[in-house]
């Protein structure tokens, strides 16, 4: 549903390229992970469908058409960036109320249809007693800020979604929901698209990793296939071991200490 | 501050400035009358003249128009912050200047370059008469002086006994519009008023050029509006201004700001000018 | 919740009232009533209907104005210390009364030499952002709009320092703002104004809502973040250069406005315009019957008092956040 083809940004006065022609295709019913070390071009790939960078070649493709109105695309895919900072208060309820903005365009008053909306949303995301409390942006924690914009992204109701570090701040607990969450919309036939450095929890969720390496695709497939120590090892430049979890029985990535003692 | 000390008129025999003090509390240093002066100031300029030292004026500023054998002077440029490159080049031995707190750096340069420099200040009547002889002093010749300031008070007590005894109309002076000034106490034109037979609905308040409010001009509700010709028209024509029953009854009277506001040896005409507005047929 | 808005309402009621029964004449409730309905004395209609009213209406819309941009540009540069001169709005008027007024020229169209100086500040302010390559980030612009109001200011005193002093008095009244000279037709154009800019503000209340999160998640909510926040600039500009034509400068308004107005509870754009309108309009005609009854006969400049009643309530919100 999302594709990149052949994508090449790069930033002003940057004497390499972030993306150097990278294809990748989200699909419907999917859960696509993007992974990669630090620099190798992961933030550029949402920071490109947001149209917040100039693509130097190649497009970004929405239900195979090039994205031209913007607020089209933001009711048909709802992206979580990075980071947000905030400059004025604002309570949760309002801020995932938001999320409706690209179904109520400029004037027209929130429905009941909006207002259940946000309700499944902030369900969904496991923060609907931040709106019975009305707390407010600014109290939350780290991590309850991430699901509340988790919260807003799923209001949009779009049918893809797009996340670019998802689980930081988020203890173990959350992390596991948070996923499992994005298991089930892949499920229910959204396509989740996921930026994380988080690589055991991709390698247990994800349907497809796409691995980068100094802005091009190192790897591509399936868990199995990308979680290879070879390959991982070569990209994140580090001793590793790759090994199988018994208990759950996906790859599961080991790093080794440098000093290595036989 | 300054103190004046009365000495009977010798020409250069026995020429002292040494007690002379000027306005900024300096005192003027000249050993022999001047022979090069430049005013930077209207009114002394118009003084020089008058009391005969106009041959040696050799530097006006771009204002000083009167008396007409002024403009022959070469002008110096401003007389506000004046551009003392331009005053030393005239070579004066004697510069006379207004004494704002603006130019008083200025003075101190001119000290410091070794010219003498007298300020001066007027803003009463009395000032007039106090300046005119200390010039005379200053330029060696007090009779002329003496002359000047008798005539300028002779007329000035022509039109006060002629206006002593008439009914008094209450006048606005309107000074400036944005934003809306008149003058106080401070000036001499509330003076000049006074002396013409008037009385300006402002002589209590101390400052020469106050703002105040319009409504407050309608409390006091003057008989007579006394503006520059410049802005008779607009408060002829202003809704605001029309509040005024003055103003409504057409008592808006342009006076000759030009001669009234110089405080020099015009006052006598300009007090003149004003009785003719304010009690006509009076003077003939 | 509605007793907000029922102060702010009625505050601005108390307010216009004062203004108009408060004077050096003395007029009693109601003769001020009846003048207002030209009933009864002649004098009084005359003092309230064409002295006082002008003024307390011009003082309100003013008031109103600078209390949307104001509110409008925290919002879209996500900075509580924006406020309406900031993208070279005051620099430029300055620049261009000053420019009238030692040029002579009658004193009619120094407000429109204001206005013109004003949008052309802002316009140059936008080139210097685009200069230095930007895509319209917010701390670009505001650093243009702190240049171009620089270099205006050296115009200015370029211009005054070898001006005669008539030209200086004018032309530092003139920036200490004043609604003396307030005329319905002054209002007519201004109310024009509002009525543009600050209509179109409130239609793009929610935009601006978006905009506030910050440009990436405007961008994924689908606004196209520079171009929004470029018309809003643009609309905010506009209104600040009406009211700065029509009154000279009222600083402080237009930055702690949107402030007291936040402090209530209210969070989302569109009920913030609403209540910055109705909070500044009471603010500003409050500070001109200040200016014109504190000191009499004298009247205290318009932008003085606004500053020094504005400082208070700033303080007292700074406590709060802090």
């Amino acid at each position: 549903m999302i594709r990149y083809e052949d994508v090449v940004v790069r930033y002003p006065r940057a004497s390499r390229d972030a993306l150097a022609g990278v294809g990748l295709d989200a699909r419907r019913g999917m859960l696509t992970a993007v992974v990669g070390p630090n620099g190798s071009g992961k933030s550029t790939l949402v920071r490109a469908l947001l149209g917040r960078v100039q693509l130097g070649k190649g497009r970004v493709l929405v239900n195979d058409h090039p994205i031209t109105d913007r607020m089209v695309f933001a009711r048909r895919v709802a992206v979580v960036t990075q980071r947000e900072e905030l400059a004025f208060p604002l309570s949760v309820e309002e801020y995932v109320a938001l999320g409706r903005f690209p179904h109520l365009g400029g004037w027209r008053g929130a429905g009941s249809g909006d207002r259940a909306a946000v309700e499944r949303a902030m369900e969904r995301a496991g923060v609907e007693e931040f709106a019975r409390d009305e707390r407010q942006l600014q109290e939350l924690s780290g991590g309850e800020w991430q699901r509340v914009r988790l919260a807003r992204a799923l209001a949009q109701e779009g049918e893809a979604l797009v996340l670019d570090e998802p689980t930081t701040f988020l203890d173990v607990a959350h992390e596991m929901s948070v996923f499992e969450l994005l298991h089930q919309l892949a499920g229910d036939g959204h396509a989740v698209l996921v930026v994380s450095h988080q690589l055991n929890l991709v390698a247990r969720f994800a349907d497809e990793i796409v691995l980068l390496s100094a802005g091009r695709v190192a790897a591509a497939g399936s868990p199995d296939d990308v979680m290879q120590a070879a390959v991982l090892e070569r990209v994140y430049e580090w001793p590793l071991v790759v090994t199988r979890d018994p208990a759950v029985g996906a790859p599961a990535l080991l790093p080794l200490r440098v000093r290595r003692r036989t | 501050m300054f103190a004046i000390v009365a000495c009977r008129d010798t020409r250069k025999a026995s020429f002292t400035t040494h007690d002379i003090v000027d306005d900024y509390g300096h005192a003027v240093k000249l050993a022999a009358p001047p022979q090069r002066i430049v005013s930077l100031n209207p009114a002394t300029t118009e003084l020089l003249f008058a009391i005969g030292a106009g041959p040696h004026v050799v530097g006006r500023t771009q204002y000083d128009f009167w008396p007409d054998s002024a403009r022959l002077v070469p002008s110096v440029g401003a007389g506000m912050r004046p551009n003392l490159e331009a005053v030393l080049g005239r070579h004066p031995d004697l510069v006379v200047m207004y004494a704002s707190s603006d130019d008083y750096a200025a003075a101190e340069r001119l000290t410091a370059a070794g010219v003498a420099t007298a300020a001066f200040r007027m803003n009463k009547i009395s000032d007039f008469a106090r300046i005119a002889m200390l010039l005379g002093r200053l330029v060696g010749d007090t009779t002329r002086a003496r002359t000047v300031v008798d005539t300028v008070t002779a007329t000035l007590d022509r039109v006060r006994r002629a206006t002593e005894s008439l009914p008094r109309p209450t006048v606005f002076l309107h000074a400036w519009e944005k934003p809306l000034m008149t003058l106080g106490a401070g000036s001499f034109v509330t003076e000049l008023v006074t002396i013409a037979g008037g009385r300006n609905i402002y002589d209590s308040l101390p400052a020469p050029s106050p703002v105040v409010t319009l409504e407050d001009v309608l409390s006091k509700n003057p008989q007579i509006v006394l503006v520059s010709p410049l802005e008779r028209q607009m408060i002829l024509k202003s809704a605001r201004w029309q509040t005024l029953p003055a103003v409504r009854a057409g008592r808006v009277v342009a006076y000759d700001t030009n001669l009234v506001e110089r405080p020099s040896v015009k006052l006598g005409e300009g007090a003149v000018s004003l009785a003719r507005i304010l009690h006509p047929g009076v003077l003939p | 919740m509605w007793l907000r808005w029922f102060v702010f309402v009625l505050g601005l009621v108390a307010a216009l009232l004062l203004a108009t029964a408060l004077g050096t004449i003395a007029l009693s409730p109601g003769q001020v009533w009846n003048a207002l309905f030209n009933r009864g004395d002649a004098a009084a209609i005359t003092i309230v209907q064409v002295l006082r009213l002008p003024r307390a209406v011009l003082a309100a819309l003013i008031g109103a104005g600078l209390g949307i941009s104001g509110a409008a540009l925290q919002g879209t540069m996500r900075n509580p210390l924006a406020e309406p001169y900031l993208l070279g709005v005051s620099g430029g008027a300055a620049v261009g009364a000053v420019f009238a007024v030692s040029l002579g020229i009658s004193l009619t169209l120094v407000p429109l030499a204001a206005f013109a100086g004003a949008i052309a500040a802002v316009l140059l302010a936008f080139f210097v952002a685009h200069a230095a390559g930007t895509r319209g980030d917010a701390r670009i612009l505001l650093m243009a709009g702190v240049v171009v109001g620089a270099f205006a200011n050296s115009v200015i005193m370029l211009v005054l320092g070898s001006a005669p002093s008539n030209v200086v008095r004018d032309a530092v009244w003139w920036m200490m703002g004043s609604v003396a000279a307030a005329t319905w037709t002054d209002n007519g154009w201004l109310f024009g104004y509002l009525l543009v800019g600050g209509g179109a503000l409130l239609l793009w209340a929610r935009q601006i809502d978006v905009l506030a999160l910050g440009d990436d998640t405007a961008a994924a909510l689908g606004l196209d973040p520079e171009r929004t926040a470029r018309k809003v600039y643009a609309a905010a500009s506009l209104v600040a250069a009406a009211t700065v034509a029509a009154a000279g400068l009222v600083g402080f308004v237009g930055l702690v406005v949107p402030h007291i107005v936040r402090g209530t509870g209210i969070r989302r754009h569109l009920p913030l315009f609403a209540g910055s309108a109705l909070v500044g309009a009471a603010l500003v005609v409050l500070a001109d019957l200040a200016a014109r009854t504190i000191r009499p006969p004298a009247e205290l400049p318009l932008g003085a008092v606004t500053a020094i009643v504005g400082v208070p309530f700033f303080l007292a919100r700074l406590r709060r956040l802090v």
